[in-house]
């Protein structure tokens, strides 16, 4: 679009003073976790007051930091699972001509889409005897749930892009299919498997209701601690900040990487960003 | 006993890598059969457990047993605790029992009997004493066979707290002993110096009961053998209106999400004055290092309405729930957290007020710690806990459906002081839900 | 013969392959069906008994099958619910749908300037949820809050919005709208990239104004990912949890309290989960049917050969 210069300027403007806009809840939290408590609450806010990092040495040594590695772990082993069953998936349902795709794709959809207390009822239910509750591995299942849509979702349109001839040259030079996808789809899919890691990690990672009915102590993961630790000292606003900081901050940095693939991510690649 | 022994197999093998690592422990250190083991402990948040966390080292050195002692918000406490007991599950080894859900936790067996420790001279010293535990408050850890599913370490007594006396003294009045009066005070005293006349908590089902029943209403027809509602009442109506309004026009803004802490908190920053709650939340505005309130706090008993006073009481133990792997090493918390000295030593050290030691409340020390301001505290505390044992009025609360029923009651309460609904509205719309619920909960009612 | 031969290979071919994309699809499959299929079956089994974990006799009592469902029509505080749910939905999802085209507009400019702030806009949907709903806890908590204090210095006396019957729902819906709409801001700027720059020219030879070609050309192109924005918003605003559960807990009274949230509470507050799986299963299949509007919407799946 060919704008004049003084809209041009206009709208530039505008931009910038709707993106702090948009942006100052988010930096308030930011910077009350460099705050002490009577900082917090003195009106009105100083521009320039001594930082502290107290907060973040407080929280780091209650059990958050057992949490956090719980948090690591779960979403870690969350996307790798979900890689590893989901990728060569994607991938056939992307080359194989098949009636019961459109149910394939409605199922997918819908147990990602489900509210996640449908999934917490039963699953409290069985783990109950299983003892999965409070574990782990209990976490890391149910967080397959919408992980596993999630690979397949996004990997599929991204291999609908990649033409077929790629492989079925690989196929009339003596490859068996399984050659094929290895040596020649996967290396291909280097930018699109990373999103998708990425993804599954955010997803896993921000997650709060499950982890919310399904872990007690041992599992807790860091959003869960976080609340606990607001239920408890609702007063201590530092380091609720400080704690909702060191929970956003992986999310921040991963997301920027990824930041062209969040749309087909969270749409399935309905649209591609 | 047997099934104990079987839950402990069952329990090693499943935590196999943590028994092999356990087991020198056990040879090394002789007098010290559970060194290595960590147990897991929750109670809501309350300031017995703030102080006690300082002794877990002195626990932990004589037993080799580490604590993981984490606390919640109350509401927050009693839902996630409900949900763990409800799976039968081993993520807590001790926990409290709470007051209103003790008739529901122990009556669907969630609970450890505590008599098999107690009556065996290998896990309890005969000095330890059971029987020195006050009897009123521990009747609510019992069950219909006499057995004990938990000891408590908290007697709840409801008092008045003025954490800003000055400044009725200033208007000419003294702290309030009828609801007549207590208005009158708030009147003279509301917003005065920036401070709200009336501060307290969103937990209404605690917080409003005296005044109703002050009023002449009930919860309950005859609990806990008829628990058929009477939230429709006349008097009902009227109290919840009158209640509600108490906190509108006299509480500080936001009051209706403070959650007990946040109330105490408001109290000690001096920016509401009144609050009638149990005395443990009280003691700190007189006590606690960041209260700015220490000079110019007074108590009183609970304010009497027209019908009578009914103060709230209640109390808190510490039980195991069924579910624990480590019974043996819980019951040695127990055993330390509330035995005569330890409980001596909280009371001495930080003047906790509403400890359930018979031998600890007759003490001088016991007195003399609970002089705040000049005033005599602990009489105070013992004349609520006479008033509740007297006619049993608090019977409402440890009935099994207390839980859902007293949700109805927050929401009508809350309805009517945000002028969602008129008063009688909202306690005929509370006592349809508690009846539906009821029913739903497999109880009789009758209509 | 020689013609047959290839045929055969062919097929053989072909055969191969399936079995070779059966084998990649199978284990998803599998684990998909264990890990989604059959939990939604015990949750409809559950519907159908009582079950309260206090009374654990409850547990597989089909004596009465629908007394869950029975109850749940003439649950009072669920019609609330399902009427609150309403309300929050259209309100966020009409703001989001708004805001995110009005931003999307701004944007959509080259300027590197502007490709750095889309970056920027982002960061409220990529936020934990749990931050966010932390986030709105310190501003709708008047004792620190910056909203409250800039209200306070012009001389506004406002109440605490989340505890006042009037504005708690607004707060929650201005909290949603806050968190998600980079994502109907993004959508829609992909959508508008693709919009065949011969069509602007053609209708600004013709001599139309900008707001014509914003109101002519670019929204109806743009119509498909609106429609598709907006129910994947509709779905995800069905799930709403985190805000409710830290800022309101479904009050004042039951002001704020959306189905979602009145189930969770009737199976983890109270143990009623055989009534809460009802309501869970009604939920679910309402999820069902607009995820296969989407579908129909954008035609994934359905292979025209």
């Amino acid at each position: 679009m060919s704008t004049r210069k003084s809209d041009r300027f206009l709208m530039q403007a505008l931009a910038i003073v709707l993106a702090l806009l948009a942006l100052s809840p988010f930096l308030w939290l930011l910077v009350m976790s460099f705050k002490t408590n009577a900082e917090i609450f003195h009106w009105p806010p100083r521009l320039f007051f001594p930082p502290t990092l107290d907060n973040y040495a407080a929280l780091w040594t209650t059990d958050f930091r057992g949490s956090f590695a719980n948090s690591l772990i779960v979403s870690v082993v969350s996307t790798v699972l979900s890689l590893l069953i989901g990728v060569p998936a994607a991938y056939a349902l992307s080359r194989w001509q098949t009636r019961s795709g459109a149910t394939i794709t409605l199922w997918i959809l819908a147990s990602r889409m489900a509210p996640p207390i449908a999934f917490t009822i039963p699953y409290f239910l069985v783990y109950r005897y299983l003892e999965l509750l409070d574990t782990l591995t209990g976490l890391i299942v149910i967080y397959l749930t919408f992980n596993l849509s999630l690979v397949i979702w996004m990997m599929r349109p991204f291999y609908d892009q990649l033409p077929r001839a790629l492989e079925e040259a690989a196929w009339i030079d003596g490859a068996t299919m399984w050659q094929g996808f290895t040596r020649i789809i996967l290396p291909l899919s280097g930018p699109g498997l990373a999103a998708t890691a990425i993804l599954c990690f955010l997803f896993a990672w921000n997650d709060f209701f499950f982890a919310l009915i399904l872990t007690r102590t041992e599992a807790m993961t860091a959003p869960v601690a976080v609340v606990n630790f607001m239920n408890y000292e609702g007063w201590e606003w530092g380091r609720i900040a400080a704690g909702g900081t060191m929970i956003m901050l992986p999310v921040l940095v991963f997301s920027f990487v990824v930041r062209r693939y969040l749309v087909s991510g969270l749409t399935g690649g309905a649209i591609k960003g | 006993m047997t099934d104990l022994r079987r839950r402990t197999i069952l329990g090693g093998a499943l935590g196999a890598p943590f028994a092999t690592l356990a087991a020198p422990a056990v040879q090394a250190q002789g007098g010290k059969p559970y060194a290595g083991t960590t147990i897991n402990a929750s109670c809501f948040q309350t300031t017995y457990f703030t102080y006690l966390k300082d002794y877990f080292p002195q626990f932990t050195e004589k037993t080799g047993i580490k604590v993981n002692f984490t606390m919640q918000a109350f509401p927050v406490y009693n839902q996630r605790t409900d949900l763990e007991l409800s799976t039968k599950g081993s993520a807590v080894d001790v926990c409290n029992v709470t007051f209103i859900y003790s008739g529901r936790w122990i009556g669907a067996g969630w609970f450890t009997n505590l008599d098999t420790f107690t009556t065996d001279r290998k896990y309890t010293p005969a000095e330890w004493e059971p029987e020195d535990f006050a009897g009123g408050p521990q009747s609510a850890m019992k069950n219909g066979k006499g057995q004990t599913f938990g000891f408590t370490w908290e007697a709840g007594a409801m008092i008045l707290g003025a954490s800003r006396a000055d400044l009725i003294d200033k208007a000419g009045l003294k702290l309030p002993t009828t609801f007549d009066e207590l208005i009158k005070v708030c009147d003279a005293v509301h917003n005065k110096d920036n401070v709200a006349a009336f501060t307290a908590d969103k937990l209404h089902h605690w917080n409003w009961i005296p005044y109703l029943m002050g009023s002449g209403g009930a919860v309950f027809k005859a609990p806990p053998d008829n628990l058929t509602p009477t939230l429709a009442t006349p008097e009902a109506a009227a109290s919840a209106e009158w209640y509600a309004n108490l906190l509108m026009k006299y509480g500080p803004d936001g009051l209706l999400s403070y959650s007990d802490d946040q109330s105490m908190r408001s109290q000690m920053s001096g920016r509401a004055n009144i609050r009638t709650q149990a005395i443990t939340w009280m003691v700190p505005l007189a006590k606690h290092a960041e209260s700015t309130v220490q000079k110019t706090v007074r108590y009183g008993l609970m304010p009497a309405g027209p019908k009578g006073n009914f103060p709230g009481s209640n109390s808190h133990g510490l039980g195991i729930p069924t579910g624990s792997k480590k019974k043996e090493a819980a019951w040695e918390f127990i055993k330390w957290a509330l035995s005569k000295e330890t409980v001596a030593m909280v009371v001495k050290d930080h003047g906790y007020p509403s400890v359930c030691r018979m031998s600890v409340i007759k003490s001088p020390e016991f007195k003399q710690v609970l002089t705040l301001n000049g005033q005599d505290v602990a009489a105070l505390f013992l004349e609520v806990l006479q008033l509740g044992g007297k006619t049993g009025y608090m019977k409402y609360r440890t009935v099994p459906v207390y839980p859902q029923v007293g949700d109805k009651i927050n929401k009508a309460i809350e309805k009517i002081a945000t002028k969602q609904q008129a008063a009688p509205e909202a306690m005929k719309q509370a006592q349809a839900e508690a009846v539906q619920d009821l029913q739903k909960a497999g109880i009789k009612v009758d209509l | 013969m020689t013609s047959s031969r290839p045929a055969g290979q062919a097929a053989g071919f072909a055969l191969a392959q399936r079995r070779f994309f059966a084998f990649c699809v199978a284990p998803s499959l599998a684990v998909l069906a264990i890990i989604t299929l059959l939990p939604s079956l015990y949750l409809l089994a559950t519907s159908f008994t009582p079950l309260n974990l206090t009374r654990p006799e409850t547990a597989w009592d089909f004596s009465h099958p629908l007394v869950s469902y029975r109850q749940l029509v003439v649950d009072e505080r669920l019609a609330n619910s399902v009427w609150v749910q309403i309300k929050l939905s259209f309100w966020t999802v009409s703001l989001q749908l708004l805001i995110g085209v009005g931003l999307a507009l701004l944007l959509n400019v080259k300027s590197r300037l502007l490709e750095a702030l889309r970056t920027v806009f982002l960061i409220p949907m990529v936020l934990p949820p749990i931050v966010v709903a932390i986030i709105w806890k310190v501003i709708y908590t008047p004792d620190i809050s910056p909203m409250h204090g800039i209200f306070r210095t012009i001389g506004w006396n406002v109440p605490a919005l989340i505890t006042n019957p009037d504005w708690a729902l607004t707060s929650i819906v201005i909290a949603d709208t806050w968190e998600w709409f980079p994502f109907t801001m993004l959508m829609v700027l992909a959508a508008l990239q693709m919009l065949p720059q011969e069509l602007l020219d053609a209708a600004k030879v013709d001599g139309a104004s900008p707001w014509q070609l914003t109101r002519h050309v670019t929204l109806p192109f743009i119509q498909g990912v609106l429609l598709v924005a907006g129910l994947f918003r509709l779905i995800d605003s069905i799930k709403a949890f985190p805000l409710i559960y830290i800022l309101t807990d479904g009050g004042p009274g039951s002001l704020t309290e959306v189905t979602n949230y009145y189930s969770f509470l009737q199976a983890f507050n109270f143990s009623y989960l055989g009534f809460s799986s009802a309501i869970t299963v009604v939920l679910l299949a309402a999820t069902v049917v607009l995820s296969w509007i989407i579908i129909r919407a954008v035609g994934w799946g359905v292979r025209v050969d």
